[in-house]
């Protein structure tokens, strides 16, 4: 706890950060399997916070609840506290609709649903908006060009969204989340499926989209890590090692294991 | 740049390529055969039966399918009414089959717990292997006698509505188009709703989860992901149903009733083309027996037309889609 303390006090001590989202004690249990052990930890508004650490640590996991998409699947608990704007959206009265429209979320492969490339965009809007035509127009294309999509596909959303490729179907999938308007992205291992070039486009795309949402993103791509985030927190076996600044995590981690896996020498 | 080899190979390189085109030869002609057989007796039956009922549809043409007769004394045939009983019975049995297949395949895959997975469906694929005569017989001692109790409560209930009301007056025979359609709907009910579970698995998880993740609803998932996404294989599990009912013929014989006769009331009696067959083939001699013979290429006909209108209906949502 300490260590958490020291570690979120002294990064960028000039800019005073507002906590999104403050974990505190979280336990995970999958069909009893003790999948997360304590953790603890602020996730800081309007910046960009990865969570590396090797396979099987629990990174996507953690990042599963922050939007409950977990409680899905019967036999899954989290016990302890995660506090979005100081509300313990583990609590059973914190309305799932509510906090999907908050919490929106990029998997890892992209997953275009079967539909046209519109459809895509305004699927998710029509839940929890009534919108009308036009309107809906306008928030499908704020959408695609906040997800730097839209040059690309203006020509064809009534085409199937499968016609594109993956880099594209990725930046769909971000531009479906963000239409939304949430105020917490969720990233997990947005880029394992893409190739460099694609990659940086989401990448770049992270950076943008910074100063709008709070972005939490799962990576085991240290490199990618060290890019785009501004602080890191780094898992092993169900455990938060590690959290702080980023530069600090890759320069001058306080501990040996983060150091280690860091530097190659595990995971 | 070559580097000559010194020594020749220890292998016969020309000899082992003719050897393996040549077994690929004779691989593709066997899986080309056995594609062909296929579409050989189609050819084959459907020739047959349009030859053995030439007498009837060429020689009364128009009159065989535009009539409600089916005088064999006087021989004066027409094929409406076996048509009429056929599509109604099987529209009867999609209608009250899907719904229910597709009730129980999302419940199998997204719903019921794992325990209860296993029973339920072996529970289905029984259904699918007991035979349409045990169905028939269950139908005619079970099923009609049960029908012929509620229908005079069906009469005065749904029978009131005005417009469909028709179709739910008349006498509590019990025995009729509605019950054969009910009777068909079990027995096709297993067929569609396997095909169905079997399609839903395949969904990949991530794109459930996607949807989950933007708000929606059990519900929505279902229907505006799951469904859209197995969209043609459901369609294709539909049809598998529709082509079984139609060609139905045992079950359907039991209580169906088997008169000519085209009703607006579904409990009315009426007859199927496979029924007809079935219950006049042993006696039917010359212009009798060509026309049943004709009533069954007529069967291929319908079964056709309905295999294309579910083509078309394919082509036209993939288009919605933008595909």
């Amino acid at each position: 706890m300490n260590d958490l303390a020291a570690a979120v006090a002294t990064p960028m001590a000039n800019v005073e950060e507002r906590t999104k989202i403050k974990v505190r004690d979280l336990h995970f249990y999958y069909n009893g399997f003790h999948a997360l052990k304590g953790i603890s930890m602020d996730v800081p508004e309007k910046q960009v916070t990865a969570i590396i650490g090797p396979s099987g640590c629990g990174k996507s996991t953690l990042l599963r609840i922050f939007n409950r998409i977990y409680a899905i699947y019967p036999k899954l608990e989290a016990k302890g506290q995660v506090e979005l704007d100081g509300e313990n959206i583990l609590d059973p009265g914190y309305s799932m609709n509510r906090l999907r429209g908050k919490v929106g979320m990029v998997f890892q492969k992209p997953v275009p649903f079967p539909m046209t490339i519109f459809e895509n965009v305004a699927y998710g809007i029509r839940h929890h908006e009534k919108l009308s035509k036009p309107d809906m127009s306008t928030r499908v294309e704020q959408a695609l060009r906040s997800a730097a999509l839209w040059d690309e596909v203006k020509d064809k959303l009534k085409q199937n969204a499968l016609s594109l490729s993956g880099g594209q179907q990725q930046r769909l999938c971000i531009a479906r989340a963000i239409a939304l308007r949430p105020e917490v992205l969720l990233l997990d291992e947005p880029t394992s499926a893409l190739d460099p070039i694609a990659t940086s486009r989401i990448e770049q795309l992270v950076e943008e989209l910074k100063s709008e949402y709070t972005i939490v993103i799962v990576t085991h791509n240290m490199q990618q890590a060290a890019r785009v985030s501004d602080y890191t927190g780094f898992m092993y076996i169900g455990e938060l090692i590690e959290f702080g600044n980023t530069e600090k995590i890759f320069t001058k981690p306080d501990r040996k294991q983060t150091e280690d896996y860091i530097t190659g020498r595990f995971g | 740049m070559q580097v000559p080899s010194t020594e020749p190979l220890a292998r016969n390189i020309d000899a082992r390529s003719r050897a393996d085109a040549l077994h690929d030869r004779i691989f593709r002609r066997t899986l080309k055969f056995c594609a062909l057989l296929v579409l050989a007796a189609l050819v084959g039956a459907a020739l047959s039966t349009l030859w053995g009922g030439r007498e009837v549809l060429f020689g009364h043409g128009l009159h065989f399918l535009s009539s409600t007769a089916w005088n064999p004394v006087e021989d004066d045939y027409g094929a409406l009414a076996p048509i009429f009983g056929t599509l109604v019975t099987s529209l009867i049995a999609l209608v009250l089959a899907v719904p229910v297949s597709f009730g129980i395949a999302l419940f199998l895959t997204e719903i019921a717990p794992a325990w209860l997975r296993g029973p339920v469906g072996a529970a289905i694929e029984l259904l699918a292997g007991i035979p349409s005569i045990i169905y028939g017989m269950w139908g005619l001692f079970v099923f009609v006698p049960f029908m012929s109790r509620i229908e005079p409560a069906l009469s005065a209930t749904l029978g009131k509505i005005p417009l469909v009301g028709k179709l739910f007056q008349g006498p509590p025979l019990g025995l009729g188009l509605l019950t054969a359609g009910i009777v068909l709907a079990v027995m096709i009910l297993p067929f569609i709703s396997s095909v169905m579970r079997e399609v839903f698995q395949t969904v990949p998880t991530r794109l459930k989860e996607s949807a989950y993740a933007l708000g929606s609803t059990t519900w929505e998932v279902l229907w505006d992901i799951v469904l859209p996404y197995t969209r043609s294989a459901v369609i294709g599990g539909i049809f598998l149903g529709l082509g079984r009912a139609l060609g139905e013929t045992m079950a359907v014989t039991f209580v169906l009733g088997n008169s000519y006769n085209i009703t607006s009331s579904l409990l009315m009696p009426g007859t199927t083309i496979s029924s007809s067959i079935a219950n006049e083939f042993n006696e039917a001699v010359g212009t009798h027996r060509s026309a049943l013979i004709a009533l069954g290429f007529l069967l291929f006909v319908v079964t056709f037309i309905v295999l294309l209108i579910a083509r078309l209906m394919l082509r036209q949502l993939a288009k919605r889609e933008g595909r």
